[in-house]
């Protein structure tokens, strides 16, 4: 059956030497075949060495983010035949390699730590329930979603120009998931801790979040949102 | 109130709520003039010698001024992260070169105004 390109990009800094991208040809593609079989069976068949991310293979655990001929996407859930040849497979751009496509992901971890991404309660804990309204419990919708795969925020300029200040699209996201919490009661400090101009608002809504989100969330909305609710409060 | 609590939000207001200001008065403005073809200067002094235009002209280069503080001041936190130093060198030129304008603004409207 048919034959595909793919150029992968390789580097490896322990061994030294520039990042480079390598050829690899690859027959017998299926024509339901995803980008991350591709890589595996190149991995298998034709090089050991290459290395990346992958877990679950159905677009839920987030791990194989990369680089798809300039976008990012998640390899699992990307069909081959979608692709234009030679199929550039590169890391998501932004961050330390730490070895062909598998990158550091630490700053992205970090900034989701930041937001607090977990329900906080001032009022002493009750002993039942936390009770939701339907319409409260919708609000949630299109924020919990998020698998943290990275691609977003990894695809943000105001990310690459200042990765350790601005939160970046998918932590924003989640401090808009708990802002948005019926059930939370953190929200004014939530709110001043995202104050300043750069954890929130190097955000120039260029939306590359939004156009590259695997599970199709918003984060830009999301921003937006945190924005008028902010002003809401100040007046 | 701590002063990075004004540099977010209030920064991100004042940007938008100048534009809206700005080209509401570009438009006005450019009505007015054109509604009165063949200015001179005395006409054009006179223009501006009233009231009204000359407190809504001075608004507009207040909103200038803060609007171009904002932009710039945003292009200068995206692109100059790496140094702190370097990035309060250029908000100064930037606060400085504002201030400057703001100053001969102000000349030129009290002229326009009073005489
Ligand atoms: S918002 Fe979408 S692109 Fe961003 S980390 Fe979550 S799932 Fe991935």
């Amino acid at each position: 059956m048919a034959t595909m390109l793919f150029d992968i990009y390789r580097y490896d800094p322990e061994q030294g030497g520039k990042p480079f991208m390598q050829r690899f040809e690859l027959d017998n593609i299926d024509p339901g075949m995803m980008l991350r079989d591709a890589l595996i069976r190149i991995k298998a068949e034709q090089d050991e060495t290459l290395t990346f991310r992958h877990s679950c293979g159905e677009g839920v655990c987030g791990s194989d983010a990369i680089n798809i001929n300039g976008t990012n996407g998640l390899g699992c859930i990307t069909p081959l035949s979608e692709l234009k040849q030679p199929v550039k497979v590169r890391p998501v751009p932004g961050m330390p390699v730490i070895r062909d496509l598998v990158v550091d992901m630490q700053q992205f971890y970090h900034h989701y730590r930041e937001v607090k991404p977990y329900l906080i309660r001032h009022e002493p804990e009750q002993e039942v329930e936390f009770l939701q309204s339907p319409e409260e419990r919708d609000k949630l919708d299109g924020l919990y979603e998020c698998i943290l795969c990275g691609c977003c925020t990894t695809a943000c300029p105001s990310f690459w120009w200042n990765p350790d200040k601005f939160r970046g699209p998918a932590a924003l996201l989640q401090a808009w998931r708990f802002l948005a919490d019926s059930r939370d009661q953190n929200t004014a400090e939530r709110l001043e801790e995202l104050e300043g101009p750069y954890k929130l608002f190097r955000c120039h809504t260029i939306m590359n979040c939004a156009n590259v989100c695997p599970k199709g969330l918003n984060p830009t909305k999301a921003i937006g949102l945190i924005k008028q609710l902010m002003l809401k409060r100040q007046i | 109130m701590s002063s990075h609590h004004l540099s977010g939000l209030t920064a991100w207001l004042v940007q938008r709520l100048s534009a809206v200001y700005m080209a509401l008065f570009v438009v006005a403005m450019t009505a007015v003039v054109v509604s009165h073809p063949g200015y001179d200067y005395a006409s054009w002094r006179a223009l501006f010698a009233q009231p009204l235009v000359a407190v809504t002209t001075s608004i507009f280069f207040i909103s200038l001024l803060l609007h171009i503080w904002v932009g710039i001041r945003d292009i200068i936190l995206d692109y100059v992260g790496g140094s702190p130093s370097m990035r309060l060198l250029l908000l100064s030129l930037l606060g400085v070169w504002l201030i400057a304008m703001g100053i001969w603004i102000v000349r030129i409207m009290l002229r326009v105004m009073l005489i």
